[in-house]
């Protein structure tokens, strides 16, 4: 797969950019406009394993796009979540994009590290994800859509509760 | 260190008779650490699932009460456990999650044990003593290791009583989920493992028998669901639901679906594995399954299980372990399963259900979590302990079993009561206080 040239590059990385502070603004309907319809979304974490044996990693969050929408639908309402309300406060930083083309013409294979903070209400120290994250992104006739997702969190032990954060 | 005996036995820290348990025993370090000692080191405490280690040679590291302890299958099939820990300068034989050794070679200095745990070399065997017995240093191997229904369970205290003694009634109750059929459940997928800033006991009890948490706690799910069909079979429920209360202080709550209800929108067995379930468990505990919405129950201490599902969605079984840390943190493992006579594409989605519902980022797993750990956070001061939980509801049924049943252990009607929940504390209180490792603690 070819890498892509620089004017595609930079389309991906706003993309990215601006799916990142859509989800730390809370602009949930926003992202969600994001999503191709046969998104498959999915978060990983890690088993610990020696060195030469299979990695074995196991899906903590696997979606398609009504699974998805109802998880947002819950994080979003604060009628509907105890752990989003009051709202945690997230900063996902992006970095290291690599782009190239995809599979099928208009399509682009994408991976990115994701570093997102979140601060819990009054808990002195909040808590990060780190993840690399391998994206399918297509185009659309209204710019980039997002297809897949794997997001591999590099923890085997998740550090504070159950993830309410989109990565 | 612990506390001393005397000052354990002198505590007022559960009161059945008035419904108050203290605040002390959800967040003190102290209690914590006498846990493991009076209970975590001496009752049966949950490995492992047979399925995890399925070939020789398969191994995975957990916790036996305080101590870390590996799990594995021998050459002949048989399951071991073992302190993880070399027995020459105490280095983990396994670091590792899981996988699969030909031996354990501690990284240290080589001492060799056989997947049996026999010590095979110390690669000085050539400077040790002519009369060194070398069976007498093969990996410290947990006394007792019993399985039921594919759960393996150890336990450091070789006196405890036979595991399917300790089950007793609630062995009943849970055949119907992990021996529905010939080939018993499997684990779909390694366990998810997270940290909570709560007491172990939280996660406990709110599976024993907390039906009052769950229209409150859990709206988001139960509003969102599809078919809005499971606030109607919740609220409809309580003359169809009970609780069971077994005699070693484990529990479940059972949740029917209410007359009237349409059992497409809930029922979700695979039609062509309930045949199957009919010619593998008996006439009565197949009967259990009938309009059966959730169970959700505990194995004391700290096992629980739930076969649940929201609206239409799929049915999925999972396992859960409240691993104490300290006295307001605990490791969360759960895990997911399924028949093993299952299709492919019906294990697929059970995974995903259980997976959105349940787990590390389930939409259940997610407010729950947040509230022990409030409720962790609130009563972690001075001023806070002294005043008890409050337990009242379980006051007026406590001593008013059914008695128009011939099911196993007693029968509480309505569910939504917290008499499994103080029954829970109970049983906690006998073994914290029974001095005796080697004493079997029965009601």
């Amino acid at each position: 797969m070819q890498p892509v040239g620089n004017e595609t590059y930079v389309e991906i990385q706003r993309f990215l950019f601006r799916e990142a502070a859509l989800l730390d603004n809370r602009q949930y309907v926003d992202w969600l406009a994001l999503l191709d319809e046969d998104i498959h979304y999915r978060v990983t974490a890690r088993v610990v394993r020696d060195a030469g044996a299979d990695a074995a990693d196991y899906a903590i969050v696997e979606e398609y796009l009504v699974g998805l929408k109802s998880r947002i639908d819950q994080i979003s309402n604060p009628r509907l979540t105890r752990a989003e309300n009051p709202p945690s406060l997230t900063r996902r930083f992006v970095s290291n994009v690599e782009a190239c083309s995809g599979a099928a013409p208009g399509e682009f294979a994408v991976t990115s590290y994701i570093l997102a903070h979140r601060s819990r209400r009054n808990v002195p120290e909040g808590g990060f994800y780190v993840a690399a994250r391998q994206d399918v992104l297509r185009h659309s006739g209204a710019g980039l859509r997002l297809a897949r997702r794997l997001v591999r969190l590099d923890q085997s032990t998740l550090f504070d509760g159950a993830l309410s954060t989109i990565l | 260190m612990a506390p001393p005996i005397s000052a354990v036995e002198a505590q007022n820290w559960v009161n059945v008779q008035r419904g108050l348990v203290s605040r002390d025993v959800f967040v003190k370090d102290e209690i914590f650490r006498a846990e493991l000692e009076r209970i975590f080191d001496r009752t049966w405490v949950f490995l492992a699932h047979e399925t995890e280690i399925s070939e020789p040679g398969d191994f995975v590291c957990r916790s036996l009460g305080s101590a870390p302890t590996v799990v594995v299958r021998d050459d002949d099939g048989c399951i071991h456990a073992f302190l993880n820990s070399c027995r020459h300068r105490g280095s983990e034989v396994c670091r590792a999650d899981s996988g699969n050794i030909r031996n354990f070679v501690c990284p240290y200095h080589g001492w060799t044990y056989a997947r049996d745990g026999r010590l095979i070399t110390t690669t000085f065997d050539r400077h040790f003593p002519k009369d060194f017995d070398r069976s007498q240093f093969g990996l410290a191997a947990v006394p007792r290791l019993e399985s039921y229904r594919g759960l393996i369970f150890g336990s450091w205290n070789p006196d405890v009583m036979p595991l399917r003694d300790y089950l007793g009634e609630i062995a009943w109750y849970i055949d119907p989920f992990l021996a529905r059929s010939p080939g018993g459940m499997e684990v779909l997928a390694p366990p998810h493992r997270w940290r909570a800033r709560a007491n172990w006991k939280i996660g406990a009890l709110n599976f024993v028998g907390d039906s009052q948490h769950i229209l409150t706690t859990h709206v988001g799910p139960l509003t969102l669901d599809p078919v809005r069909a499971a606030r109607a079979g919740f609220t409809t429920a309580a003359e169809n639901s009970f609780q069971v209360v077994a005699d070693t202080g484990h529990g479940c709550t059972l949740t029917y679906l209410a007359p009237g209800l349409p059992p497409e929108a809930y029922q979700t067995h695979p039609r062509e594995l309930l045949d199957t379930y009919r010619n593998a468990l008996p006439a009565g505990q197949f009967a259990l399954l009938d309009r059966l919405r959730v169970i959700v129950g505990t194995i004391f201490p700290n096992l629980s299980f739930i076969e649940t599902q929201v609206g239409p969605a799929q049915k999925a079984v999972i396992l859960r372990l409240w691993r104490p840390v300290s006295g307001t943190e605990m490791e969360v493992l759960s895990w997911v399963m399924a028949e093993r006579e299952a299709s492919s594409e019906y294990k697929a989605a059970v995974l995903r259900s259980g997976c959105h519902n349940f787990g590390a980022a389930g939409v259940f797993e997610q407010d729950d979590l947040e509230l022990w750990a409030s409720a962790t956070f609130a009563s972690n001061n001075p001023i806070a302990r002294q005043f008890p939980y409050s337990f009242h509801t379980a006051l007026p049924y406590i001593n008013s079993p059914e008695t128009d049943h011939n099911w196993p252990g007693r029968i509480f009607r309505p569910a939504d009561t917290e008499v499994a929940q103080l029954e829970f504390m109970r049983q906690w209180d006998r073994w914290m206080k029974v001095p005796d490792a080697g004493a079997n603690v029965q009601r």
